[in-house]
């Protein structure tokens, strides 16, 4: 039995709002269980609507939320032992983000460059025998870009896909064995998604590195997953094969999901 | 449905209610005596006829929502309107809602011509009850006493499926999707003649889209409105709009009806933007296209697709491609199609 | 900074004022140094003379020469007036930027302190320590107190932009880069928090020298060395105004309306050239 990469186990997350007396519970994320296998990179989606709790069970996985009850381990240790400076960045070298709007992601003020040799000198340096500007063009060239078009360049200067893009090298920088995506290509334009997709299934393939792609569009988590997960309101209604579970769902959200897809093609109009 | 609306209700040929000629709208900065001429519309037109839904499909930066703006009349600076018109069938002569006087514009703004936005929030007024939006917007259109009004109001609502306990409603209490509904029972109630739709579903889920697109659809049934619907989202161009225009860095590069362009797409960029996208239940590898759309501060000369693509040739880098009807009320902007359907 | 300086006096009509304004002031402070009297020294001239040739802004009651003492006053008012703002500017950027990135209990403490410091009548304050001190006021020791007040209520300014920066995700790419806590601050949100600290500080020295010149036309600071406060004290203390001695008092209040009205423009105009919704509003275009 090969070891696990991630194991979520039982987590749930419940937000409070209010004062000692009058205050309100969310419950955000409902007893949710998965796994991940380390000997085998997979492209994992998590699908669901607003208020599914996906984005609060990425943001767990990432370490920034604590769950308040069920554990979750990455590559054995528990998250919520990972306390000190140093056991956060041996972390975050594992697991990398990539968020929803790529304009945000990054500094507007700032050149992009700052972030990327950054990312190289505090994960890689100490192991690289290159120059910085190796490392960062080679990540770079993995996604499609190179260092000389990234140069010195603000955020606004680059398009919403080329951006996104930079934030995939960004992560790559640090050789993670796990990329979390936040609905990376909804803020995208629908003729560069396919790239950004496409990107992922390279990663899998060509460097190991597992994704989950949290993300509310049918299309594509059909498109580029192995396996999916459908959540709603915080539980998790269906999981498995994307294939399978997509053609033929059986939960009746999941069927709902599905008929409510609007695919780009007339002739199956329904409306 | 598409089938069915091509052959029960054949939008009105005559007369467009609609008509854009040529239009032109840019941004103009001087700031620190930095000069920039943001040419987000140059040179469209297009006709929406009675009764139609029509659909503009463009990605970031394709000018779409500038487009609407113009249209609107919402043109400040530093938006200018730099050539062509916009011609209302109800407003004959400004060519431009920004050009009516402020006392034509208050007669058609609601009554003949209602928008739909992204946001209802950007609508709905967060500490008023929704009744009040309704007796602010359409009361003043439609008179008589306010007992009548609100009879009409309710009667309205149940036609639409609406339930009418909403107007006692704040905007906060209802979720997006039915929030977004009473806005076009907001938008619809004056019965006007254009509705413009900018991405009215977007930031709802794909459940609730459904619903509010069914909506859409059914106020052409009900009211004979005529709606220019813009999005990103072609799912939502396939199952609602009867013809759809393509717009590429601001200017238009395709237009026929919705069946033809994706059955059967001209230009190259429709062509890659239509096989780019993934179905369920459809496993080919599919590839994107090269590049990112133009920066409109500095566009490209010529045709503004050419840099990205597979059939560019001399002429397209010098010449501006003209809008010719290629095949029967298709028309495309590409000198690589036009000359093959000449030859 | 060349390139952002001479776009603003190309382009910014208040600029060009507010520098002009400052630069005529700082004219003055600097030609403290040439003056053939030495500041505290009094009946060096003869006294009462109105502004002629040979005294240009007239001499005081006292025997000095106006436009000498001017000199004086206005170089340790302004002195005075950087020095408060520098200390109450660190003071509040260190104290804002870690109470609004670190939140928690470090937040709450701090805040704690803050508010104290907010709602410490001043004058009295300021009164109090002079009766205390006495003789062993010095103008550092004036400073480094009014310092000590003056932080508190841009602290919150400051507080409030890093708590809506922390929440912006590029404070998380910057994590995820492996940025240190410090170096976030620094790099990612000290150029949000620039205007702010801009704008304060130009009104935090209004505030200083405004507190400064009121102290002194009272008498509760060392009236010996020349401030602007400190002339107008002896001015009144002379009965200026009814003996007719006018210019004793009003050079010294021009010279300070002057300070501040610079002042003022040279912040409103920096203000917008540097705030980066401005400066963003200037990259984007149309969609």
């Amino acid at each position: 039995m090969s070891d696990l990469l991630l194991d979520v186990c039982q987590v749930s997350k419940t937000f409070s709002r209010g004062g000692l007396l009058s205050g309100q519970r969310i419950a955000a994320v409902k007893d949710v269980s998965f796994q991940l296998d380390a000997g085998r990179p997979e492209i994992f989606a998590i699908i669901g609507e607003s208020g599914s709790g996906k984005t609060t069970l990425s943001r767990m996985i990432l370490n920034i939320e604590t769950p308040t009850s069920g554990k979750l381990r990455f590559a054995g240790v528990d998250l919520a032992t990972i306390r000190t400076g140093a056991r956060r960045l041996a972390f975050m070298h594992k697991v990398q983000p990539i968020f929803q709007n790529p304009f945000e992601s990054f500094n507007p003020l700032r050149r992009l460059d700052g972030y990327l040799f950054m990312t190289h000198r505090r994960f890689i340096a100490a192991d690289w025998r290159g120059t910085p500007e190796t490392a960062v063009d080679e990540a770079l060239h993995k996604v499609g870009l190179s260092l000389k078009e990234v140069s010195r360049r603000y955020p606004h200067e680059l398009s919403g896909g080329q951006l996104q893009r930079v934030a995939i090298a960004r992560a790559l920088l640090a050789n993670p064995k796990l990329i979390v995506a936040d609905e990376p290509v909804s803020m995208i334009d629908a003729s560069l998604r396919i790239s950004i997709v496409n990107l992922f299934k390279r990663l899998r393939d060509d460097l190991g590195i597992s994704i989950i792609y949290v993300t509310h569009d049918l299309a594509t988590a059909y498109y580029v997953s192995d396996r999916i997960m459908i959540m709603q309101q915080g539980s998790v209604v269906e999981s498995g094969d994307a294939r399978t579970v997509l053609n033929a769902p059986q939960h009746p959200y999941s069927r709902q999901l599905r008929e409510a897809a609007l695919l780009p093609n007339p002739q199956q109009a329904v409306l | 449905m598409l089938a069915e609306t091509t052959q029960d209700y054949l939008p009105d040929e005559a007369q467009p209610i609609l008509s854009v000629r040529d239009l032109r709208a840019h941004f103009r900065t001087d700031r620190f005596g930095v000069k920039r001429d943001v040419k987000a519309v140059d040179g469209i037109s297009f006709a929406v006829r009675r009764g139609e839904i029509y659909g503009l499909a463009g990605e970031s930066s394709s000018g779409k929502t500038t487009l609407i703006k113009t249209i609107a009349g919402a043109v400040r600076p530093p938006l200018e309107v730099v050539g062509g018109r916009v011609d209302f069938a109800f407003l004959p002569g400004y060519g431009g809602l920004h050009r009516a006087p402020a006392a034509e514009v208050a007669r058609i703004r609601w009554r003949h011509l209602s928008y739909i936005m992204q946001g209802s929030m950007n609508v709905l007024n967060p500490v008023r009850r929704l009744r009040s939006a309704f007796v602010d917007f359409a009361y003043p259109h439609i008179g008589g006493s306010r007992k009548q009004f609100e009879r009409e109001v309710v009667a309205h609502l149940a036609r639409l499926k609406l339930d009418p306990s909403v107007l006692a409603a704040y905007p906060h209490e209802l979720s997006g999707g039915m929030r977004q509904r009473a806005t076009i029972a907001l938008a619809t109630i004056c019965r006007p003649e254009v509705i413009l739709a900018d991405e009215p579903t977007t930031a709802l889920d794909v459940v609730v889209q459904k619903e509010v697109l069914g909506m859409i659809s059914g106020i052409r049934r009900e009211i004979g409105s005529s709606v220019l619907l813009v999005t990103h989202d072609l799912g939502v161009h396939a199952h609602v709009t009867d013809r759809l225009g393509i717009m590429y860095a601001g200017r238009l590069i395709e237009e026929a009806a919705t069946a033809e362009i994706f059955r059967n797409p001209l230009h190259p960029y429709t062509r890659h933007l239509i096989s780019s996208l993934p179905r369920i239940g459809d496993d080919v590898p599919r590839e994107g296209l090269e590049g990112a759309p133009p920066n409109l501060a500095d566009p490209p000369p010529g045709c503004r697709f050419h840099p990205r693509c597979p059939l560019a040739m001399e002429v397209c880098r010098r010449q501006v491609p003209a809008t010719l009807e290629t095949a029967p009320a298709h028309r495309v902007a590409c000198f690589a199609v036009n000359r093959s359907e000449e030859a | 900074m060349a390139g952002i300086l001479r776009d603003l006096l190309r382009y910014h009509a208040e600029f060009r004022i507010g520098a002009a304004l400052i630069a005529v002031v700082l004219l003055l402070s600097v030609l403290a140094s040439f003056s053939p009297y030495p500041p505290q020294d009094v009946y060096v001239v003869p006294p009462d003379v109105p502004p002629s040739l040979t005294y240009w802004f007239g001499t005081t009651s006292r025997g000095q020469d106006v436009f000498w003492q001017l000199t004086f006053a206005i170089r340790n008012t302004l002195l005075f007036g950087c020095t408060v703002a520098l200390i109450s500017r660190i003071l509040a950027l260190v104290i804002g930027l870690i109470s609004g990135y670190k939140g928690g209990w470090i937040d709450r403490a701090l805040m704690s302190v803050n508010d104290t410091f907010i709602v410490i009548p001043l004058l009295p304050i300021l009164v109090l320590f002079y009766f205390v001190m006495r003789d062993r006021m010095s103008w550092l020791l004036l400073a480094l107190i009014m310092a000590c007040l003056g932080w508190a209520y841009d602290a919150r300014l400051i507080r409030s932009v890093a708590m809506s920066l922390k929440s912006r995700e590029f404070t998380q790419s910057s994590l995820f880069s492996g940025m240190s806590t410090r170096e976030i601050l620094v790099q990612e949100h000290l150029p949000y928090v620039m205007p702010i600290v801009f704008s304060t500080t130009m009104n935090n020295m209004v505030w200083s020298i405004g507190l400064e010149v009121t102290l002194a036309v009272l008498g509760f600071t060392d009236i010996n060395t020349p401030t602007i406060g400190g002339m107008i004290y002896w001015a009144n203390q002379h009965t200026a105004m009814v003996a007719g001695v006018w210019w004793w008092i009003a050079f010294p209040t021009i010279a300070v309306i002057m300070t501040f009205i610079g002042l003022f423009l040279l912040a409103v105009s920096m203000n917008d050239y540097i705030d980066p919704r401005s400066r963003l509003r200037s990259f984007g275009g149309a969609s």
